[in-house]
């Protein structure tokens, strides 16, 4: 399968101490994206994770290394890549609509008007959102801005959805709700996805493959986790599937120790950067 | 009771409080005698002594006035409506000329970091200046006396809306900002679809500050250059020791300058927005 997106040698530098120093955030990160992927990215506060999706979002600039889309560089912003932002993003001068129809606007200039109004009432229908369409974000309640957000995101058919931590800010309940809408578009659409988040639980349900990050400064994605439960999943059935606690119970270890013990072996000489990401199946493994 | 018109009834009782005390403090001046003639009258002999009118007598004259706002008897005696006019139309005239000048220069200093640090210095020394200093130079350099108060309008109502602008141009959100980044919005269409409608509040607030200030400087413009406005006639009414009119044009002052900001304030409604 011809690789969608590449990542390669990626690192990331800030200046400390008035410019005097730097600081490494993360490097060497290397990993691969195909076509139609759910790919989440694990890590603790202050890996780099957000600078990761920001630079293939093209709103952030690594120091180092290159990303490709489509053998394409990425250099800026583009229509290509939507973004679904932690905190919603939605313009609150905007209606739930008028912000989907802007988006759509953006994309598809050539459109005419009813036809982008149909779109977005498609989106809006899409995330259960028909009703409250005229309503300012400030009258919609935060999983529902989140839902917005969402259908914005989609309705301009990016090749790469990028998500930072969407469901982080919502209580438990409504984002187990929104997981499960997301995972039945994600099947619809076979939309290819990077997500960035906190959640072990998220990240199974979610992805076929689930990148760990160690911790920083100087982070690396060492390991790649290969989620072997066949789609269609959901939250009710995913739990009883074998592969799942054994998923769970290695994401787990690694975020508690195993950050640690890359650092050692890096030291050690045991493992070099050549060897990231290593690819792990934990469920094959037994 | 509803607090609004507990509010209502308890400001109608305040009135009627300052009213009684206003009429018991004010006294009526000693009339000089009945049969003067005109002239006797305009020499101030019609009283004994001037004295601060009393409420009722304001409101007589105020009656009186707004029965026939915009008669016209030479440039001495017109009507306080046709001197409000005069007042308003040149605030507006000021006022939109600053505007003019306001919004694209507060967007250039709010999104350029470069023009803000380099005007700034010139914004903190002109803005503290009073208007009216600038009143002699306007003078002698436009030769107009109306114009040169419209001046002295436009230099004060210039300095909140421009600084208002370009702070609320410099406070978007970087995420809205960011909205616009991955949509590939230009620079022109990121002005006009984010921070133009995000900004809008602010620049509304500091219309509201510059609407305020240009009625109060208008006042003193027109107490220097004279001719017409209710500036001029308040000084008028000085002169002619009528200070039953002075007291009725404070009042009238008072009542446009809230109009004039009831509109804006009705205008920004639309525009504000709840995050």
């Amino acid at each position: 399968m011809k690789e969608f997106l590449v990542v390669k040698d990626l690192e990331k530098r800030f200046p400390i101490n008035d410019g005097k120093s730097e600081l490494t955030v993360f490097k060497n990160i290397n990993f691969t994206v195909n076509k139609g992927e759910f790919v989440s990215i694990i890590g603790h506060s202050g890996c780099g994770k957000s600078t990761v999706l920001n630079s293939l979002a093209g709103l952030d600039f690594p120091t180092e290394g290159e990303i490709n889309m489509l053998d394409k560089p990425v250099i800026g912003p583009s229509l290509d890549r939507g973004v679904i932002f932690q905190n919603h993003s939605l313009l609150p001068w905007l209606s739930a609509f008028k912000n989907i129809t802007m988006a759509i606007d953006c994309k598809f200039k050539d459109m005419p008007k009813e036809d982008v109004e149909k779109r977005a009432i498609h989106f809006l229908d899409m995330v259960g959102l028909k009703d409250s369409m005229d309503k300012k974000p400030s009258e919609l309640s935060g999983g529902m801005k989140q839902r917005v957000g969402i259908a914005r995101a989609f309705s301009i058919a990016p090749s790469l959805l990028l998500m930072d931590e969407p469901f982080g800010a919502l209580d438990a309940l409504t984002r187990g709700k929104l997981q499960d809408q997301l995972v039945e578009i994600c099947d619809k659409t076979q939309q290819t996805t990077f997500m960035i988040t906190h959640d072990i639980d998220e990240a199974i349900l979610l992805s076929d493959k689930i990148l760990l990050m160690s911790n920083g400064p100087e982070a690396r994605v060492a390991k790649q986790i290969i989620v072997d439960i066949p789609k269609p999943r959901s939250r009710a059935s995913i739990v009883k599937h074998p592969a799942y606690y054994e998923i769970r119970n290695y994401l787990v270890e690694f975020l508690v120790e195993g950050s640690e013990v890359i650092k050692q072996q890096l030291i050690n000489g045991e493992i070099t950067d050549k060897n990231f990401p290593i690819e792990v199946n934990p469920y094959k493994k037994k | 009771m509803k607090e609004k018109t507990k509010a209502i009834l308890l400001s109608l009782g305040l009135l009627v409080v300052f009213v009684v005390i206003g009429e018991l403090i004010t006294g009526t001046g000693e009339r000089g005698g009945d049969n003067l003639t005109e002239y006797q009258l305009l020499m101030g002999m019609g009283e004994k002594q001037a004295h601060v009118p009393g409420p009722i007598e304001v409101f007589k004259l105020g009656f009186k006035e707004m029965s026939h706002p915009f008669y016209d008897n030479g440039p001495n005696d017109k009507g306080i409506g046709t001197q409000l006019f005069y007042s308003i139309a040149r605030v507006l005239a000021g006022f939109s000329l600053a505007l003019l000048f306001a919004l694209p220069l507060g967007f250039l200093i709010g999104m350029s970091p470069l023009f803000y640090k380099a005007l700034q210095p010139y914004i903190q020394i002109l803005k503290p200046v009073s208007p009216l200093a600038w009143m002699p130079l306007a003078l002698f350099v436009i030769k107009d006396s109306i114009m040169s108060s419209i001046f002295v309008i436009f230099i004060c109502s210039i300095w909140p809306m421009l600084i208002n602008t370009a702070f609320g141009v410099m406070s978007v959100k970087k995420d809205w900002l960011n909205v616009g980044k991955t949509l590939e919005m230009g620079n022109f269409k990121t002005a006009f679809k984010v921070i133009l409608p995000a900004a809008l509040p602010t620049i509304f607030t500091g219309m509201r500050i510059s609407m305020g200030i240009s009625w109060l400087v208008i006042v003193a413009a027109e107490m220097l250059v004279g001719g017409t406005g209710i500036g001029y006639y308040v000084w008028n009414e000085w002169n002619n020791l009528d200070l039953t009119s002075v007291v009725f044009s404070i009042v009238m002052i008072g009542l446009v300058g809230m109009f004039l900001d009831t509109i804006i304030a009705y205008f920004s409604k639309f525009f504000v927005y709840q995050e």
